[in-house]
């Protein structure tokens, strides 16, 4: 299925005392084939080998994958149940001790009961992530709901792609990361990508990216920094960060002006085509351009491309959608898509870069505050009728929608929110304003951290539940493409350790509630119930048996039964998802950033990733090969405005903002903006760059402006040059 | 149009056509995934025998890959005084056999790339091998098998023959060996420029 020219028959080398286990790698949205070595004497992990055979990224792997391997017999990993009974410590490695799981799940269930007895059901708190199977995200917000029986669910896809679910919600009215496959890539004439890093954060695209330009295709690249994937583009529209709403309104207003829009379609299969047109009317280059600080040729030029290109995608990431205007954006830069009619075909669509490896399929079942499984609203009636059926509860008893991700840190610094059970995170590096989250953590009555390595939000916990890395469990992702693929698992769980599922199916013994989940014995259990809680539901994996991924090198959702191959393409039929079938062009007033440069802050934060690093880098600052490569963050600077400062390369300032400040060392680099500074945001302690980072909040997905914020450098007085 | 013509490789196999490394420089994105992988093949020990450069790090994101290029005529297999660096029928000019190496460093003087590099501890010299473990079954070597952006590619010499007429406009940035190397390599190396006899679409 899908073996385009990238694809060659290759076997793969097998060592002695040796097998080779397929799965996906452990970290993006990529999720890019490998296959993992395992001796066979042993039965551990003890390498990597290409998968030549997966189709979307035949073989290739970026650094962070070929050594994912290590992660899972590493020095660092939690072995036992770990317990701290010295409140005082919170905030620190010190004084845990090791415990039985026994132990560990008797004081769970007590502490949890006592706050639930005091303050209410809603006293506790979820705060899980995406970079995890599907079964774990589904039955996470199952044991929130119905073990817990609290309403405070939220993920770390609040800060990750809420934005583009808003966004594409709002603009198709189903949110599927991808409306085309990968395969599709190379073939297409123009690549539009805004705000995404592609070269370091979704590399193994690359070789897709370079292959649109051999054809003598285009790329625009919209970025403040010439990131490697722009340093080649045709156009880089070399904008301000947070002015991408401007951008987008001022392309539209071209390509409608100098007539590349596709009426027919506008007229048929769309909405709201007249108010977009008077809302962007003012968005001439020359406005577009001021506001931006991008030249007015650029802006022209990348609009007469993506126009005359007969197939074109538009691909964004992180970097229009981390702002407190994340979903405006998106719904900005797909209307580029709608008001051409260069969507719902082969070659030519949207896309969204998914951050994490479960970006995709984590959003959709359940682990976000106001949804069910399949993609289903918690406020809809019928919705909860359905999925209380599958978990045997009453729909009476379906706790109602809770708050977003940063909202339930305000509402653990008020005291409503008492307890956590926080799992696949690492909140304590990757929330902005961390004084503030931080503090929220050590306030806390009670919280408990499941991972398999100390992370620096475990710091925080009172209980430290092990739980198995990637290779040690199986289950399915979803992929950014909108693929289910599966996950396979090459050895048992290090020392006591245990997969996320079976830990609640256990907890929910302890709390109570083993009736719902006491016949959940394997992944593969839990994977049976998934699909018949998403049946039916946008979201719908029913027909995505295990064997039929293993069969088609994937399936793409929707896949409604048994006979449905899934849907790699979306919208051929030029059916929107909207009751009236349209999709709608969106008509967005412009607002500039939540905080702009002023005297006293005059310059513009932006963060980001490196290759080497994924998330918090919890996991990838203990490999040493990715450590070597990238051990520290810096902040870039250009040579004029470090000359105006007076600073040096390899020196370190003081960086701050209204909410924070760090010291770091800087990079001096003509690769962005003179208003601009970045720093990655992989670290933790006094080293994360979220202490300066701003919690403005986007109204519809509660995404924060992570990408803009107003920021000022001073010179320290012992900053030598290292 | 004019190819360059090669002799048949010996090894070359009824059934498949043998695979040369093959770069191009443009492409690469600086991700050092080829050093990770280069530590995975076996027998490397987890080292890496391989180098990425920033070409101007202070102005912009270019960077490049510093491989073996596999010379016919390699300096560091001349210059050993031991004899440990052997060639292989493929081509490939293996790291120094461990028995016979004697440490004295005279191939990571004589090689004009700077390749072979030195363990200190082992008092042993070590090279890139091509993977041998792989390639001389054909299999591409680890660095080209995950490079992300095609910079690294494993090609028969027809498909590198595609490119070079494609690449190949007189101006010095395709290169292959002679005149513009030291001596002619089984690598092949396009420097910077492949887009520049490429015809836009519209
Ligand atoms: S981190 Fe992403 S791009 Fe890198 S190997 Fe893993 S899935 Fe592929
Ligand atoms: S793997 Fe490829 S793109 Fe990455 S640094 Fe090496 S040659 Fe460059
Ligand atoms: S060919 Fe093999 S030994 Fe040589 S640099 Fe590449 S990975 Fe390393």
């Amino acid at each position: 299925m899908q073996r385009d020219k990238f694809f060659r028959e290759i076997e793969n080398v097998n060592h002695p005392n040796e097998k080779l286990v397929k799965t996906h790698c452990s970290y993006c949205g990529m999720q890019c084939g490998m296959n993992l070595r395992v001796n066979t004497i042993t039965n551990k992990i003890v390498g990597v080998e290409p998968r030549y055979d997966w189709p979307v990224t035949v073989g290739k792997m970026c650094p962070k994958g070929v050594t994912a391997y290590q992660q899972t017999n590493h020095k660092d990993r939690i072995l036992r149940p770990l317990i701290r009974d010295d409140k005082s410590l919170k905030g620190t490695k010190e004084g845990f001790r090791e415990a039985s799981w026994e132990e560990a799940y008797d004081l769970i269930a007590k502490n949890f009961k006592r706050l639930q007895d005091e303050s209410g059901k809603d006293s506790l708190s979820v705060f899980s992530g995406v970079s995890m199977t599907n079964e774990k995200c589904y039955l996470t917000g199952k044991f929130a709901r119905v073990a817990m029986g609290t309403r405070y669910i939220d993920y770390n896809g609040r800060f990750c792609m809420s934005s583009a679910a808003g966004g594409f919600l709002r603009s198709f009215g189903v949110d599927r990361g991808s409306t085309l496959p990968w395969t599709d890539i190379h073939e297409t004439d123009c690549l539009f990508i805004a705000g995404s890093n592609t070269a370091e954060c979704h590399p193994t695209s690359m070789f897709r990216v370079w292959a649109v330009q051999e054809r003598g295709g285009y790329l625009i690249v919209a970025d403040p920094r010439e990131t490697p994937i722009a340093r080649r583009a045709d156009v880089h529209l070399d904008l301000r960060p947070g002015t991408d709403l401007a951008l987008a309104n001022g392309i539209l207003h071209l390509l409608i002006k100098n007539g590349y829009t596709d009426e027919a379609f506008i007229n048929k299969h769309t909405n709201g085509f007249d108010e977009t047109k008077e809302i962007v009317k003012e968005f001439t280059p020359e406005f577009t351009s001021e506001i931006t600080g991008v030249a007015v040729d650029k802006i022209e030029r990348a609009a007469e491309i993506y126009g005359k290109a007969p197939n074109a995608i538009v691909m964004f990431a992180r970097g229009i959608e981390q702002q407190h205007k994340g979903v405006d954006n998106v719904s900005a830069y797909t209307n580029m898509a709608l008001v051409t009619g260069k969507i719902g075909r082969p070659k030519a669509g949207v896309a969204t870069f998914t951050g994490q490896g479960n970006g995709q399929g984590g959003r959709e079942h359940g682990q976000k505050s106001d949804l069910l499984p399949g993609y289903r609203k918690i406020y809809d009636k019928e919705a909860v009728e359905h999925v209380s059926g599958v978990w045997g509860i009453n729909p009476e008893d379906m706790p109602q929608a809770g708050v977003s991700a940063y909202e339930m840190f305000e509402l653990m610094t008020e005291k409503t929110i008492r307890g956590l059970y926080l799992l696949c995170s690492n909140p304590a590096v990757s929330a902005p304003n961390l004084n503030f989250v931080r503090n929220a953590l050590k306030n806390l009555d009670f919280m408990v951290c499941s991972d398999f390595y100390l992370s620096e939000s475990a710091e925080f916990a009172d209980v430290i539940l092990p739980s198995v890395t990637w290779s040690e469990d199986e289950g399915t992702v979803t992929n950014l493409e909108g693929r289910i693929i599966k996950i396979n698992k090459a050895q048992e769980p290090l020392g006591e350790s245990k997969p996320d599922w079976q830990i609640q199916v256990e907890l929910a013994e302890k709390l109570g509630k083993g009736k719902h989940f006491s016949h959940l014995k394997t992944a593969k259990d839990v994977a049976e119930e998934f699909r018949l809680a998403s049946k039916g539901g946008n979201a719908d994996y029913y027909g995505a048996t295990w064997d039929k991924i293993d069969e088609q090198d994937g399936v793409f959702w929707p896949c409604k039964d048994a006979d449905d191959k899934g849907t790699p393409h979306m919208f051929l039929d030029k059916k929107f998802y909207h009751p009236d079938g349209k999709a709608k062009i969106c008509a967005l007033p412009y607002r500039p950033p939540a905080e702009e440069p002023c005297e006293d802050y005059p310059l513009r934060l932006t963060t980001g990733r490196v290759v080497y690093h994924y998330l918090s880098g919890n996991q990838t600052r203990r490999i040493k090969f990715l450590k070597d490569m990238c051990p520290d963050p810096y902040v870039e600077i250009h040579p004029k405005t470090a000359e105006k400062y007076n600073i040096n390369h390899e020196e370190i300032v003081r960086l701050f903002t209204r909410r924070g400040e760090s010291n770091y060392k800087v990079k001096i680099t003509e690769a962005i903006r003179e208003d601009t500074v970045f720093v990655p945001y992989h670290f933790g302690h006094e080293q994360s760059i979220n202490l300066l980072t701003i919690a403005a909040l986007d109204p519809i997905s509660r995404m924060p402006e992570f990408k803009a914020c107003a920021a000022q450098i001073e010179k320290l007085k012992s900053g030598k040059v290292l | 149009m004019t190819f360059t013509i090669r002799e048949p490789k010996q090894t070359e196999t009824e059934t498949e056509e043998r695979r040369r490394l093959y770069m191009e420089l443009e492409n690469c994105i600086g991700c050092r995934s080829c050093l990770a992988a280069c530590t995975q093949c076996g027998g490397h020990e987890q080292k890496n025998r391989n180098y990425v450069y920033d070409v101007n790090p202070l102005v912009n994101r270019e960077t490049m890959p510093l491989m073996c290029l596999h010379c016919v005529d390699p300096a560091c297999a001349r210059s050993c005084p031991a004899q440990a660096i052997q060639i292989h029928e493929t081509g490939a000019v293996l790291s120094a056999l461990v028995e016979k190496c004697i440490g004295c460093q005279n191939c990571t003087i004589a090689c004009p790339y700077g390749i072979p590099k030195f363990d200190e501890e082992e008092n042993l010299m070590y090279k890139c091998d091509l993977c041998i473990d792989r390639t001389k079954d054909n299999i591409p070597p680890m660095c080209a098998s995950v490079c992300p952006t095609n910079t690294l590619q494993w090609l028969t010499e027809s498909e590198i023959e595609v490119k070079q007429s494609k690449n190949d406009v007189g101006n010095d940035k395709w290169v292959t060996s002679m005149p513009y190397l030291e001596g002619e390599t089984n690598v092949t190396v396009n420097l910077p420029g492949i887009l520049q006899g490429t015809v836009k679409l519209f």
